[in-house]
């Protein structure tokens, strides 16, 4: 009985809490290309990376009372082949049902539950707490974050910070698909942020980020080619250092358009270094109606220990995974979004369609189509 | 690299220079300006790069973590 008057209390003493907006999202990619990290090809030549995924996403904001907001997200994933199955090493690419270990891999079903809670401590001051679990079936993660931003110069400069903790853990696999314990890895992550008015028409971000990750950093079923035909483990060092710098700058444009410009360096102490380029034109056709086009450009050193054919006799670390190699990654795309100004209580209704194409200077490709419909209140 | 980081100190240092009244900044408040409008279209480039990329992520979230990938 004390309990049930204490939640009635605690109810009755809640603030009120308002729906901001409803937002759900379907995007399916299809992957198509071989690496040499995958044994699901020819005996001496890189497997098959062929796999889709089929990822919904939704999410709901709300306001409760008037200094706290509050974000529940979950993305879901459905993956085929995300982990490498060598009883199909020796045959023609496309044979057999490539990258397949694991009941897991041949359909795997990852999901997340996120949430953002943002504080308003004053009219120039924001705090946020960020907490979020996931979970697939070799593999589970938590992860933390904690966030400020202040205003300056009547909000002209915005200064941010964050930092996040991920934990991860997940089981280990031999290359022939047994299971070989666990494994697990820490992921801290530091970022800040200024965001400043250059002008009426401009404004830019300059954001810095670093990383440290230590434990095991692979996902253990990678295999690496050896010069003699047959294939290694996957050895990568067990901690991980990583720099990013980014600027953002957007910039509107007198016929009713805006143009975003990206600009980002990498480099982290396996010896990766990067650079990317986007470029983003939205244009107004009428009020709500939208047309973007994009293009990016991604290109990146290989890790010092990446090789296509390993010394079988070496036991230095290695790895053949072409996410990890030299490559130069290319993105084109556009998309279409309505949105309908309504009356009353609902405020917007919200509809986009996206495709983007992604091809890479080694042997992979991407098609992505996405949907968005969201309710603006 | 460098050359990078000393134009990122000389950004921030040249920033707090420019002030733009609050009813001049019309266009900066418009929805095309805004850099993360949403959050789900944020997500899937997000984790399409970091998964697919050794060089993605550090940018503001997370490098890694969140699947079984480097």
């Amino acid at each position: 009985m004390p309990v049930v008057a204490l939640v009635t209390l605690l109810v009755a003493l809640a603030p009120p809490y308002e729906i901001e907006s409803v937002r759900l999202r379907f995007t399916h990619y299809d992957q198509k290309g071989v690496g040499y990290q995958s044994a699901a090809g020819p005996a001496g030549q890189p497997g098959s990376e062929q796999l889709t995924v089929e990822q919904p996403q939704a999410e709901v904001v709300a306001r409760i009372g008037e200094r706290v907001t509050e974000r529940l997200w979950v993305p879901i994933d459905v993956i085929t082949a995300a982990s490498p199955d060598h009883s199909v090493y020796g045959l023609p690419v496309g044979t057999q049902p490539p990258d397949a270990v694991t009941t897991a891999s041949r359909r795997n079903t990852a999901g997340t539950f996120d949430t953002l809670t943002t504080y308003r401590w004053d009219r120039a001051t924001e705090v946020s707490f960020r907490a979020a679990f996931h979970l697939e079936e070799p593999f589970e993660s938590w992860s933390y974050g904690l966030g400020a931003t202040r205003s300056f110069a009547e909000d002209n400069t915005v200064v941010g910070a964050s930092v996040n903790q991920i934990v991860d853990w997940f089981d280990r696999f031999q290359l022939d698909g047994s299971r070989n314990g666990r494994a697990n890895r820490s992921t801290t992550n530091l970022n800040v942020s200024v965001t400043q008015v250059l002008s009426p028409f401009t404004i830019a971000v300059l954001s810095y980020g670093g990383t440290i990750q230590v434990g095991t950093l692979g996902n253990t079923w990678s295999s690496v080619l050896l010069a003699d035909g047959t294939r290694g483990e996957e050895r990568l060092p067990r901690q991980r250092l990583r720099h990013a710098l980014a600027l953002r700058v957007a910039e509107w444009l007198p016929w009713n358009g805006a143009l975003k410009v990206y600009y980002r360096a990498y480099l982290d102490d396996w010896s990766a270094y990067a650079h990317t380029v986007e470029v983003n034109l939205i244009q107004r056709l009428f009020r709500g109606l939208h047309l973007r086009a994009e293009y990016r450009v991604h290109r990146q050193t290989a890790v010092r220990f990446f090789t296509t054919a390993a010394d079988p006799t070496l036991t230095g670390y290695r790895t053949a995974d072409s996410d990890l190699a030299h490559f130069v990654a290319q993105t084109v795309g556009g998309a279409i979004s309505w949105d309908f100004e309504l009356a009353g209580r609902l405020r917007d209704l919200h509809l986009d369609l996206g495709y983007e194409h992604y091809f890479r200077s080694n042997d992979l490709t991407v098609d992505i189509a996405t949907c968005g419909f969201g309710l603006l209140f | 690299m460098r050359r990078l980081f000393c134009f990122g100190l000389v950004f921030a240092l040249a920033s707090g220079c420019v002030v733009v009244p609050q009813n001049r900044r019309k266009r900066l408040a418009d929805s095309m300006m805004r850099f993360d409008d949403d959050g789900l279209e944020a997500h899937k480039r997000q984790k399409f790069y970091t998964t697919r990329e050794a060089a993605a992520g550090g940018d503001g979230t997370p490098a890694g973590g969140g699947c079984a990938c480097q």
